[in-house]
């Protein structure tokens, strides 16, 4: 038998990306790339009033522009009972197409269909649709007076959408008013959106046996094709969902959207393929946005700043309808990580949700649900409290941090934390960034009226939903799936129910089938959002990939190494027993020169395989038995100029703990970009409406991405605490730059303002919004 | 969001040909800025298309309008809604007519617009002072059009 020249180590190396040639080559397939004989396409009328009753629609004039086939407006599907979908939150639904009334300003209201795009937005702007305006509710504190009821669809006749809490009520209340320090703040982490470079779109039609073909930007295939079987009535056989290339996603993608539901009823009543590409400005203003919460935060501590109690009250603007995707238990999300890094002996969160006219969502933007909020929240808290304590903010947190002994720690607030070395990984960024130096530097600065910060940022996430006991979407449980077929020469394909947008699936689970199986990761495709062949999972979100899928890719090569074992036993001319998986191969136990390798193996299988059932595959579906706990350390450093309160983010240095790493530069790459995400909601970032309703930031000039050009240089290191729990020990991170870098600008921004007076702004903090409070403080002294 | 204006116009014609002038609804449609047409329905009902340019929201507004005399003819109210684009603006405006002496009247006026959608995005920036200017025009067109 043959022998290896080196191990063939898969796992930990910076690998090249396999996807990147056709990326960078413009060679992706996304699906506005899709075009099939016969195409008609959509575009949909939009609400100009976030709050009216529909009077009448006339699309009289729409028909007659050339190329316009139908328009279809809510009572058509209210007719057909398609008028509403049930959000995947479960507990509300939304209109497909407005009925009887609008409740926020580009609300979908008629959906026209046409030969050409151009043809269908001519259309669309010829319908003729009056309005009779109502009283707009732009904010959640006015919603909640009740005077303007926005949704008598309802039983319920509030506004008041959901209170949810957890933690233990009064004991908080004692300990808290026990403390002899105490410190109080309403944060607002402010309404944003992932704005993914692709936009939503979809393209349905049926096929000669009357199947559904539907080619969709989801980061949930199977989870579409289960909803859309549930909604339409068409049996699940009948509907085949592809996800091809996805241009971002970042939880804009996981909701069903009525856009597809219009595509899917205008292919059936048409019977044609229909095209449905969102605008920026449709994708800005009516698909899932990000927070949005207003957070009172209470903190509790002993003099010398031991913390002593928690409490979080968040008022949560969810917009027009309840379509925050949410696991069915959890209507806040995982919030309950508020008590973040620290050892709150006692904590209570709680969170009341209210409707208002807005676009409706909530859970997007990289975040695993709600977790950046609660991060945000708790990150703002400590360093206020540090402020009030007159404490540095390294100590504080060092005297607080849950302990490396201490894990698998139970939280106040009912979360196993797995593992972590907390003060280990904030070490790191300290002598990474040089902090004894910095301090020395701001102090000399200070003296001379110079304002510059250090901002921290220590936090837990909590992510990889998750185990079956807690977590469903309507009701599915929230395991995942991978399928690993090995071909007679070595090669193979993994399937898995997840779905990458950019997080480079493609060579990372090629990379972790490999380290499993000893073959060549180049040799391994990765095929994803293929409802007819990938094993049904609940996709790509809330950082859940490698946690979930990630531990199934794992579970099933070694299901198929069991069975490999058996051939390779043969193969040996030994007892099963006798032949062990060492240095990536098989060998006789004591008898380093006896060996077969996975794909001598892998042949055998197919060509000789004596009483062996023939084949090399496996599929595994895994139920996580907890979350995974992914944590950094983030410091930035700033100089805020004190005439025009423009900052500039002078470095920032990133420690991530996300456990066993598959691919450094992968993770370096999402590093990168969540930062730069995080930059962006801390300086840039808001969806901002008027008092009337009017959505504010409607396109990339009003709302806008970081370049290069104002994106500051990331350093990044790692700490490495397995998952004691994952098959592989690996967390997840796609989220944790996103989660955790907002609070460490502004902490850094409030540093620096500290000498004025200044305790806390809300984000974005905009060179004017800086300036604002520079001259505000200026003008008190 | 919401914008309000005021102005006052010296136009050197008497009132009761200012009067004649403004409640005409097709002579007042041609006053408009940029106007393309107007189809008049009635005495106090006409509509009209204008070009619209916010910025980089561009295109036509097809505007309904309603005159609002005053049996005392020296005031006039008039209510325009109109869109296009995906926006809309819903506007009242008020002129009051006053003899200013030597055969000349004064046009007080004021007014109140509601912009929604993609025209009221750009609004914070421009649409303020594009708004204004267009009102100014459309009443400068009114004294132009007395003169000639």
């Amino acid at each position: 038998m043959s022998t290896q020249a080196k191990p063939l180590h898969s796992v930990g190396v910076p690998m090249k990306r396999k996807e990147d040639p056709r990326f960078i080559q413009g060679k992706g397939n996304y699906v506005d790339d899709l075009s099939f004989p016969g195409m008609l396409y959509l575009s949909l009328v939009r609400s100009t009033y976030p709050h009216a009753e529909i009077k009448n629609i006339d699309i009289s004039e729409a028909m007659k522009v050339p190329g316009v086939k139908a328009v279809i407006t809510g009572k058509d599907l209210e007719a057909a009972g398609l008028g509403w979908l049930p959000t995947f939150h479960g507990f509300d639904k939304q209109m497909v197409l407005a009925i009887g009334k609008v409740l926020f300003q580009y609300q979908e209201v008629a959906a026209v269909f046409a030969e050409t795009r151009a043809a269908a937005v001519d259309g669309a702007e010829a319908v003729q649709v009056d309005y009779a305006p109502l009283p707009v509710v732009a904010d959640p504190f006015t919603s909640k007076t009740d005077a303007v009821l926005l949704r008598p669809d309802r039983e319920a006749k509030t506004n008041h959408i959901f209170h949810w809490e957890v933690g233990d009520k009064e004991g908080t209340a004692r300990a808290m008013a026990s403390s002899p320090k105490r410190i109080k703040q309403r944060i607002w982490f402010q309404r944003c959106h992932p704005a993914p470079l692709e936009p939503c779109g979809c393209v349905a039609y049926f096929d000669t046996m009357g199947r559904l073909q539907f080619h969709v930007t989801s980061q949930a295939p199977h989870v579409y094709r289960t909803a859309l079987s549930l909604v339409t009535g068409i049996p699940e056989d009948k509907i085949h969902v592809m996800s091809p290339d996805l241009g971002g996603g970042f939880g804009n993608k996981v909701p069903v959207y009525p856009g597809y539901v219009c595509a899917i009823v205008g292919a059936l009543k048409i019977g044609r393929p229909v095209k449905w590409i969102e605008t920026r400005t449709e994708n800005l203003t009516s698909t899932g946005f990000a927070r949005d919460y207003h957070m009172d935060v209470e903190i509790g501590a002993t003099e010398d700043g031991k913390v002593t109690a928690l409490h979080v009250a968040t008022t949560a603007d969810h917009g027009a309808f309840d379509a925050a995707a949410d696991p069915s238990k959890y209507p806040a999300g995982i919030f309950g990580i508020v008590t973040g890094s620290y050892t709150f002996p006692v904590a209570h969160a709680e969170v009341d949700a209210y409707f208002t006219n807005k676009a409706p969502g909530g859970i997007a933007y990289r975040c695993s649900f709600r977790v950046t909020e609660a991060s945000f929240a708790i990150e703002r808290g400590m360093d206020i409290l540090a402020d009030e304590l007159g404490m540095d903010a390294v100590e504080l947190r060092k005297k607080n941090f849950i302990r490396k002994d201490q894990f698998p720690y139970p939280s106040a607030l009912g979360f196993t934390y797995d593992s972590g070395d907390y003060h280990k990984t904030l070490d790191v960024a300290l002598e990474k960034i040089g902090y004894t130096a910095l301090l020395k530097e701001q102090a000399a600065k200070r003296a001379r009226g110079e304002l510059m910060g250090i901002g921290f940022s220590t936090f837990t996430e909590v992510v990889g939903a998750g185990p079956s006991k807690h977590f469903d979407i309507l009701g599915i449980k929230m395991f995942d799936s991978a399928e690993i077929r090995i071909h007679p020469t070595g090669s193979g394909i993994v399937r898995t129910g997840a779905k990458s947008q950019g997080q480079g699936h493609e060579t990372t689970w090629a990379q972790v089938v490999a380290e499993e199986l000893g073959l060549d990761p180049q040799n391994i495709m990765v095929e994803e959002g293929d409802t007819d062949t990938a094993p049904y999972g609940l996709g790509t979100y809330a950082s859940r990939s490698t946690p979930v899928a990630g531990a199934a890719i794992v579970m099933a090569a070694r299901r198929i190494r069991e069975k490999a074992r058996k051939i390779a036993a043969h193969l040996l001319e030994v007892g099963e027993a006798d032949v062990e998986w060492t240095d990536y191969k098989f060998q006789v136990k004591g008898v380093p020169s006896k060996t077969v390798t996975m794909k001598e193996v892998a042949f055998a299988a197919y060509t000789n395989m004596a009483q062996n059932e023939p084949g090399l595959e496996a599929t595994y579906y895994y139920d996580p038995p907890n979350m995974t706990y992914p944590n950094g350390a983030y410091v930035a450093v700033v100089d805020v100029d004190r005439d025009t309160g423009e900052t500039k983010v002078r470095r920032f240095v990133a420690v991530d703990d996300c456990g066993v790493i598959i691919n450094p530069m992968v993770v370096e790459g999402q590093i990168h970009g969540g930062l730069t995400e995080g930059f962006a909601m801390a300086f840039i970032q808001e969806i901002q409406y008027d008092a009337e309703g009017n959505n504010l930031n409607t396109n990339f000039t009003d709302y806008l991405v970081p370049t290069s050009l104002e994106t500051p240089h990331w350093e990044t290191a790692n700490t490495v605490t397995p998952s004691p729990h994952h098959p592989m020990g690996a967390k997840g991170v796609g989220e944790s730059p996103n989660v955790g870098s907002p609070a460490a600008f502004v902490n850094a921004v409030i540093d620096a303002l500290s000498p004025l007076g200044v305790r806390h702004l809300d984000m974005p903090l905009t060179r004017d919004k800086v300036w604002r409070a520079i001259r505000d403080a200026e003008t008190r002294t | 969001m919401n914008l309000q204006y005021t102005g006052e116009e010296k136009i050197p014609v008497g009132l009761d040909t200012v009067w004649t002038f403004v409640t005409d609804p097709e002579k007042v449609g041609r006053c408009f800025p940029e106007v393309v047409d107007v189809t008049v329905q009635d005495a106090t009902h006409f509509e009209a298309v204008v070009k619209v340019g916010v910025g980089p929201v561009r295109g036509k507004f097809k505007v309904k309008v309603e005159l609002l005399p005053a049996p005392s003819k020296r005031r006039l109210d008039m209510k325009m809604s109109g869109g296009g684009f995906g926006s809309t603006v819903d506007l009242t405006a008020g002129a009051d007519l006053a003899d200013a002496g030597d055969g000349t009247t004064l046009l007080t006026w004021s007014g109140q617009a509601e912009a929604r959608g993609p025209i009221a995005a750009v609004g914070g920036r421009v649409l303020d002072a594009q708004a204004q200017k267009l009102i100014a025009q459309a009443f400068g067109n009114v004294r132009q059009q007395l003169t000639a």
